[in-house]
């Protein structure tokens, strides 16, 4: 299986000002994350050759689309991009297999309605091969939407804030369909969102964009322990995510999950022993002591060391950012907290987090 | 989708090749312009030149000036039947005629009253001078002065009776002298001066009363006709049958004075 | 009823839309999708025929292409026939006079589209062809039809142009609005009478077709 890969760098002062360079690997999903305006949507489109900035270089699987220095440029048709809309984009005088058919202009005409078939199947929609657009509901339109754009075999998937259009449980389950694609296609996907949500759920990297400048690019992991991003923190609220793995329950309906640098306790969820989950902590629910206290009502207390302190002039609060192994967390603490207990990069503490502060992702990343 | 359907319905019944190249016009019957004057007149005439000869002409009736116009914008008339001498005139001084033509026919003036009118026709229009002089007189038709001759005569009829400035307010001019008589036999008009050859057909003796104007009250109506640069054998024979007996005899039925 | 002027009428309202289908499907797409400088005044100037009265079309064209013209000798040394008064100068006239009324609707037809349909078309690997041909004219067909039917009408409407540029010539230039004036003129009431009737159910005829177009237009959208 060749290694499918996509390199992206653009750059123009106007009139949408970009300014960004970043990798993807298949099976991987970079979230493009930022407010509106910021110019997400543009970057999809200059990937799928839709937009031509100023100064674009957009290579495919070693297959050059875009190099303005070389005036190299692939046009939209000849490049396999699947692009699934904000709104989809679905053709209304086609019925959902007609949709999905419309992209198959590289298979043998004879194959194409089974083909077609084949791939309304795979997202659950095998009924409603002969339905127009306009008799089916919003997370069915998506998925019909998904189908077309895997129909071209394509070398990268671009998604489009895929779920700004539907409801939060329909969300859910969308969101659960492309965590299982993820696994079985082994593309670079791409995925622009300004709902945090998706980009915790989803996504192995996020590149955070702000006014079309890449501000922060790296694992999920990692730029969600990051105590400085001041945009991230009003966006989003400030919160280490990070992997763990369920190893059990207690007697008293609690579920036990362990991370690299120890155990947590969660409300009981009922999960498997041995899946894979994600698991962020919002700042604000950490509490820093100097002493393992006793007698209190939370679950969770882990010992570390304080690896950075983030104040700035807006703040009225200080960031603290605990190393608990190779676990990063972050904590909301007062300055006039940080002055009495004489808090400074090195200093031991202990971070206690109540186990309903917890909040579980399932499923989780591979 | 319907209307596509029916259109190429339509097409199909009504199909046969439309427009001219110079090989079809030789096929073709010539077309001959003649004044509005002549519309039931030259009707019966070419009837009868079809009868004799076999062959059709197409006729197209206008203002003489109108047509004269059109002819020296390249209309492809092989023979011109004017209301007068002067439009042939031009156009023979600017070479698009054959000769200078002949005078075929000398027409005729009349005043119309549609029935219910208050004016009384009488060849003096001392009728509509009282009409005039009582403020009563209404509306008046007559053809353009400026493109049909029969209009130029009127002019010259009422300027003759000092009614001319009077009347011109409230004239109602005709493009042709047949739409003026339109005008004047429809009732939107108390009545018009008109050409003796309209007013003695049927239809429009039906609807009102005339008055021939007496022939000293305007310069002759001597009506010329010419063939033009492009006619051929069928438009020469044309031009020489309404010369002939049976052409005069038609047009004196219509009021018409023909030469000898 | 002159036959062949009701001939003549069809032929050159089927001849106007043969003639500027082609163009209003290259130009109202053209003007839908792209923006340029001096946009707005090629818009207006498409709109134009719609306003001047019709004589004042056929006097430019008599004076730019008739007999006493360089451009109408020229011609007529080349074809053998002046462009006025014939079925051809009739059929350029009309096509010039009927460009807003192909034009517009087919533009607003393509600007109907939403941006991200045909850029959906492209990523599915359509060629630019492909997306004309599968997607846009249909998406965008009953204005297409409006346009075709509203022209027709409008030609079989036509009177001031045909009888200037034309002049009235039976078999050639004479439509059936033009034969019914000469037969009012001849005092020949009933044919006229016939013929009105005639483009009246035509035009009736017309008015309901595109009104029911347009109610399909609406359904089109998602």
């Amino acid at each position: 299986m060749s290694e499918r890969h996509l390199s992206v760098a653009l750059k123009q002062p106007g009139p949408i000002p970009l300014d960004v360079e970043f990798d993807c690997d298949a099976g991987q999903v970079l979230a493009i994350f930022g407010p509106s305006g910021s110019g997400k949507t543009t970057i999809l489109r200059s990937i799928a050759g839709l937009y031509r900035p100023a100064h674009a270089s957009v290579r495919s699987n070693g297959v050059t689309w875009t190099d303005t220095a070389s005036r190299t440029f692939v046009p939209p048709h000849l490049r396999a991009v699947g692009f699934v809309f904000q709104e989809y984009a679905l053709f209304p005088h086609l019925t959902a297999e007609g949709n999905v058919a419309a992209a198959l202009g590289h298979v043998p005409h004879a194959d194409r309605r089974l083909r077609a078939g084949q791939l309304l199947e795979s997202v659950r929609l095998g009924e409603k091969a002969n339905r127009r657009p306009q008799e089916l509901s919003g997370g069915e339109r998506q998925r019909v939407a998904l189908a077309r754009a895997l129909a071209r075999e394509p070398a990268v998937l671009l998604l489009d804030e895929p779920f700004a259009a539907v409801d939060r449980q329909v969300r859910r389950s969308l969101q659960d369909e492309i965590n299982a694609l993820r696994r079985t296609l082994d593309l670079p996907m791409i995925l622009v969102t300004h709902d945090f949500d998706d980009v915790v759920r989803l996504a192995t990297r996020v590149l955070l964009l702000e006014g079309g400048r890449g501000v922060a690019n790296g694992p999920v992991t990692t730029l969600m322990s990051r105590p400085d991003l001041a945009w991230l923190r009003e966006a989003v609220g400030l919160g280490a995510v990070f992997e763990a793995t369920v190893s059990g329950s207690t007697d008293h309906g609690l579920m036990l999950l362990s991370f690299e640098g120890g155990m947590l306790l969660a409300a009981e969820r009922h999960l498997p022993t041995g899946t894979a989950v994600r698991v962020r902590i919002p700042a604000r629910e950490v509490i820093l002591a100097m002493r393992a206290p006793e007698g209190l009502s939370l679950h969770n207390v882990l010992s570390g060391r304080v690896s950075a302190l983030h104040s700035d002039p807006g703040l009225d609060h200080v960031i603290v950012q605990v190393a608990v192994g190779a676990l990063l967390l972050l904590a909301e603490v007062t300055q006039d907290a940080v002055d009495r207990l004489r808090l400074a990069v090195g200093t031991p503490v202990h971070a206690l987090v109540k186990s309903v502060s917890l909040d579980i992702i399932t499923p989780a990343r591979d | 989708m319907a209307s596509l359907h029916n259109l190429l319905v339509c097409l199909l019944a009504f199909a046969g090749p439309v427009g001219s190249a110079e090989a079809l016009q030789a096929k073709r019957a010539p077309v001959v312009a003649a004044a509005a004057s002549l519309n039931f007149a030259l009707t019966e005439i070419a009837a009868a030149f079809e009868r004799e000869h076999g062959s059709r002409v197409e006729l197209v009736f206008g203002a003489s000036g109108t047509l004269t116009r059109q002819i020296q914008d390249g209309a492809p008339f092989e023979v011109f039947l004017a209301a007068d001498e002067e439009f042939p005139k031009q156009l023979a001084s600017a070479g698009l005629t054959r000769d200078a033509g002949i005078v075929y026919a000398t027409g005729r003036l009349v005043i119309f009253a549609p029935n219910g009118s208050p004016l009384a026709p009488d060849g003096q229009l001392t009728d509509l001078a009282r009409l005039v002089k009582t403020g009563k007189a209404g509306r008046f038709a007559i053809a353009n002065p400026e493109v049909a001759p029969y209009g130029r005569a009127a002019e010259a009829v009422l300027k003759k009776r000092g009614l001319w400035d009077a009347l011109r307010a409230s004239l109602v001019l005709g493009d042709s002298i047949t739409q003026a008589a339109q005008f004047a036999t429809t009732g939107n008009a108390v009545g018009g001066l008109i050409a003796y050859s309209l007013a003695l057909t049927p239809e429009i003796t039906a609807r009102g009363s005339y008055a021939v104007i007496p022939d000293g009250d305007y310069p002759p109506l001597r009506q010329k006709m010419v063939l033009l640069k492009r006619a051929g054998p069928s438009a020469m024979q044309f031009y020489e049958f309404v010369q002939g007996g049976i052409a005069k005899s038609i047009l004196r039925k219509h009021g018409f004075s023909v030469p000898d | 009823m002159d036959w062949s002027a009701l001939r003549v009428s069809l032929w050159l309202g089927a001849g106007t839309i043969l003639v500027l289908l082609p163009f209003g499907l290259w130009l109202g797409r053209l003007l839908a999708l792209q923006q340029f400088r001096g946009k707005l005044l090629l818009e207006a100037l498409l709109t134009v025929p719609l306003v001047l009265p019709p004589t004042v079309l056929g006097f430019y064209l008599l004076v730019t292409f008739g007999a006493r013209s360089p451009l109408g000798q020229a011609f007529q040394a080349l074809v053998g026939q002046s462009l006025p008064f014939s079925f051809q100068g009739l059929l350029f006239a009309s096509a010039i006079a009927n460009i807003p009324f192909v034009v517009q609707p087919i533009q607003r037809g393509f600007e109907a589209i939403p941006a991200d349909v045909r850029d959906a078309a492209a990523c599915c690997g359509l060629t630019p062809w492909q997306r004309f041909l599968r997607i846009e004219v249909p998406l965008a067909w009953p204005s297409i039809l409006t346009a075709t039917i509203l022209t027709f009408a409008h030609t079989l409407g036509e009177f001031g142009v045909v009888l200037m540029v034309g002049g009235n010539l039976p078999g050639r230039t004479r439509t059936l609005s033009i034969a019914i004036y000469d037969r009012m003129q001849a005092f020949d009431d009933r044919s006229a009478g016939v013929m009105a009737a005639t483009l009246l159910v035509i035009a009736v005829a017309t008015l309901m077709t595109t009104t029911a177009l347009s109610r399909k237009v609406g359904v089109r959208r998602v």
